[in-house]
């Protein structure tokens, strides 16, 4: 059964397990073209996955909405009138007509815009015109409220949601490398999204720009034009020779730079008005040479002795990349092969003071997004690498993906979770793909479980 | 008369100027506005820099889509998010790079067509003078790449040594979700 390519073209679990080889870490161009691969995508990995809706300043009132997807599903994420956030399809029961047509806003209740059929903000039908002369009232409206997500959870005010029943809950999904990804945004108290969602769509393939939030070995070529601008000391932020990289559960990973155990020490003995005082100096004096803003000291217990030097990308799998120190949360919303809608949330800390702020703000804006100094160059690289994938001789061409394979000793913390400090290296990317092959050969969220690979050990 | 027109004069300063002057204003700043637009299109970024003062803004919100009931909340508010907030040192931030040869959204270069038109001046304030006009941004990059940017502008000009130069636009795109891999232009 399982070597068996099914008529309809859906790659069997032998040809899946071939696309990346970790022994080798050489990828198979087909994973970025192949529709079959994508419509399976779409069905083992965001069916499945907790998925990224919104955070909870977002929509503080009853009635409050925002529009996200999961994999290809529209959702509504609404705050209901008890309070509760839930997370809808927004597809009306009757012809499938969208609800919401608008991004975001606040309504009393979801009224179909084509024939009129009304539902709570919690999803229940409870409006349905010409009941009696139409309908003659043979119809149960209680059948026909609206498709919810299965489980819908949040993490610090972050919230997620999944259309799997069997989902593991939120934190266990997360695991260790998901609490500390997250917890970066949070490491300097509560916080709130600045309004505004950047949205644009690159025509490349949503993994090309996962993996490229792991890599920091573009960065000083890809964004080189940047250093010159005099926007950003490329070589500052590199830290070459202090990189980390945690392996999370599921796919979860962080790569980038970490603070030296040394530079530790000396935060560790700051007091948090000291912190305060750097992380503000830093920031007025020129935001465009950011110093790492040392985190307070309660960072600590929240994100553990390791999470607590992070200073990389954390992407909590599938498609949320947490950036910039946890400044920004970034979705890569697939749509097809050859598409990705890229989603910017700013997030910043309720108590920093508004001076900061408009600073802190002002950077996010020209760092990504479509016209950031950063981002712009990106769209363009991703688009082409998707492109090539297409070619029928080039998609023979295998990507190399094998930098720092099997040359770092993994270390692993008394919790369990493995990770390597070393220099640039591509253990994220190879973490990232020998998972996802997992996800798409599993049928189930138990079979998911058994296969999970274990943390890399010795060597990595 | 009109609401829309009574409200513009009222608040334009522009009532005690005689149709012969206000016909010489407006030539005099569709010109400026024409040059300027040529002078992006023909790549001559360092010459456009030099146009705009050093106090200058230029600024692109985020528009959302939002029913009739939020209209008020289409754009965001400026000291939100938004797509462009520069100022001049950013500005000039943006030609240095594209001038770098290591800049891979625009090498090799966009073709950009700036199309301006509907030039109305809505208002005299000192020696600043508020234009609003509707742009048109034709672009297309590599082989298969095309964006059709449209919008309404508003732009603050001011009057340096007799010169008009740039000090303030404000960018309003008529769409949501920006369909294109970059914004690496000027708009």
């Amino acid at each position: 059964m399982d070597l068996v390519q099914e008529p309809g073209g859906t790659p069997s679990k032998a040809e899946i397990r071939s696309y990346f080889d970790p022994a080798d870490g050489t990828l198979d161009r087909r994973v970025f073209a192949d529709q079959e691969i994508y419509d399976l995508e779409m069905r083992n990995i965001y069916a499945r996955a907790w998925n990224f809706m919104c955070h909870e300043s977002q929509i503080p009132n009853p009635g409050d909405y925002f529009i996200n997807y999961i994999g290809e599903d529209q959702v509504i994420v609404v705050r209901d009138k008890q309070g509760e956030v839930q997370v809808l399809l927004n597809t009306c029961r009757h012809r499938g007509n969208a609800l919401c047509r608008a991004e975001q806003g606040n309504a009393k209740s979801f009224v179909c815009s084509y024939h009129g059929w009304n539902y709570d903000l919690n999803g229940d039908l409870i409006g349905v015109p010409g009941m009696s002369a139409y309908y003659r009232k043979d119809f149960d409206k209680s059948q026909w409220g609206l498709a919810k997500a299965a489980q819908v959870d949040h993490f610090h005010g972050f919230y997620f949601a999944t259309l799997d029943p069997d989902t593991p809950p939120l934190p266990d999904y997360l695991g260790e490398v998901g609490r500390i990804g997250l917890g970066l945004l949070v490491a300097n108290g509560p916080v709130e999204i600045v309004d505004g969602i950047q949205k644009n769509v690159i025509d490349c393939n949503w993994k090309i720009a996962v993996d490229n939030l792991f890599d920091w070995y573009h960065v000083q070529y890809s964004h080189a034009s940047a250093g010159i601008a005099g926007f950003m000391d490329i070589a500052a932020i590199l830290h070459p020779k202090n990189q980390m990289v945690m392996f999370g559960d599921y796919g979860h990973a962080i790569s980038g730079p970490v603070i030296t155990p040394e530079r530790q020490a000396e935060i560790d003995a700051m007091t948090d008005e000291q912190r305060l005082a750097v992380a503000a100096a830093g920031m007025l004096k020129d935001p465009n040479r950011p110093v790492v803003p040392p985190r307070l000291s309660a960072a600590r217990e929240l994100l553990g002795p390791t999470g607590v030097r992070c200073m990389g990308h954390p992407n909590i799998f599938p498609n949320l990349w947490v950036s910039t120190n946890g400044t920004q949360l970034s979705l890569r919303l697939p749509r097809g092969p050859f598409a990705t809608e890229i989603w910017w949330f700013t997030v910043l800390p309720k108590a920093m003071p508004e001076e900061v702020k408009k600073k802190q703000i002002a950077f996010s804006a020209h760092l990504f997004g479509p016209a950031g100094m950063l981002e712009q160059d990106d769209g363009e690289n991703w688009s082409q690498s998707t492109r090539a994938s297409r070619g029928v001789k080039a998609r023979g061409y295998r990507h190399h993906m094998a930098m720092g394979l099997g040359q770092d000793e993994v270390l692993t913390d008394a919790s369990g979770t493995s990770r390597v400090e070393t220099t640039i290296s591509e253990h994220a990317q190879r973490w990232l793909y020998t998972n996802w092959m997992n996800w798409l050969t599993a049928d189930s969220w138990a079979e998911l479980k058994a296969n999970h690979p274990s943390f890399p050990k010795g060597r990595a | 008369m009109s609401q829309a027109r009574a409200v513009q004069a009222e608040a334009s300063g522009l009532d005690g100027l005689s149709l012969q002057q206000r016909m010489e204003l407006q030539y005099e700043i569709e010109q400026f506005l024409y040059a300027e637009a040529a002078m992006i299109d023909a790549r001559e970024y360092r010459a456009w820099l030099d146009l705009w003062t050093e106090d200058c803004s230029y600024w692109m919100p985020i528009r959302r889509t939002v029913t009739l009931s939020d209209i008020d909340k289409e754009f965001t508010k400026r000291g939100d998010m938004s797509f462009f907030d520069d100022d001049k040192k950013a500005l000039a931030m943006r030609v240095t790079k594209m001038e770098s040869g290591s800049s891979w959204s625009e090498d090799p270069p966009s073709r950009t067509r700036h199309f301006v038109n509907n030039v109305r001046v809505v208002a005299l304030e000192g020696s600043e003078i508020t234009v609003e006009l509707a742009f048109s941004l034709y672009r297309t990059r590599l082989n298969t790449e095309e964006s059709m940017w449209a919008g309404r502008r508003v732009d603050r000009l001011r009057r340096v040594n007799g010169a008009l130069k740039l000090c303030g636009r404000d960018i309003y795109l008529e769409q949501t979700l920006i369909r294109a891999t970059n914004m690496s232009t000027l708009f």
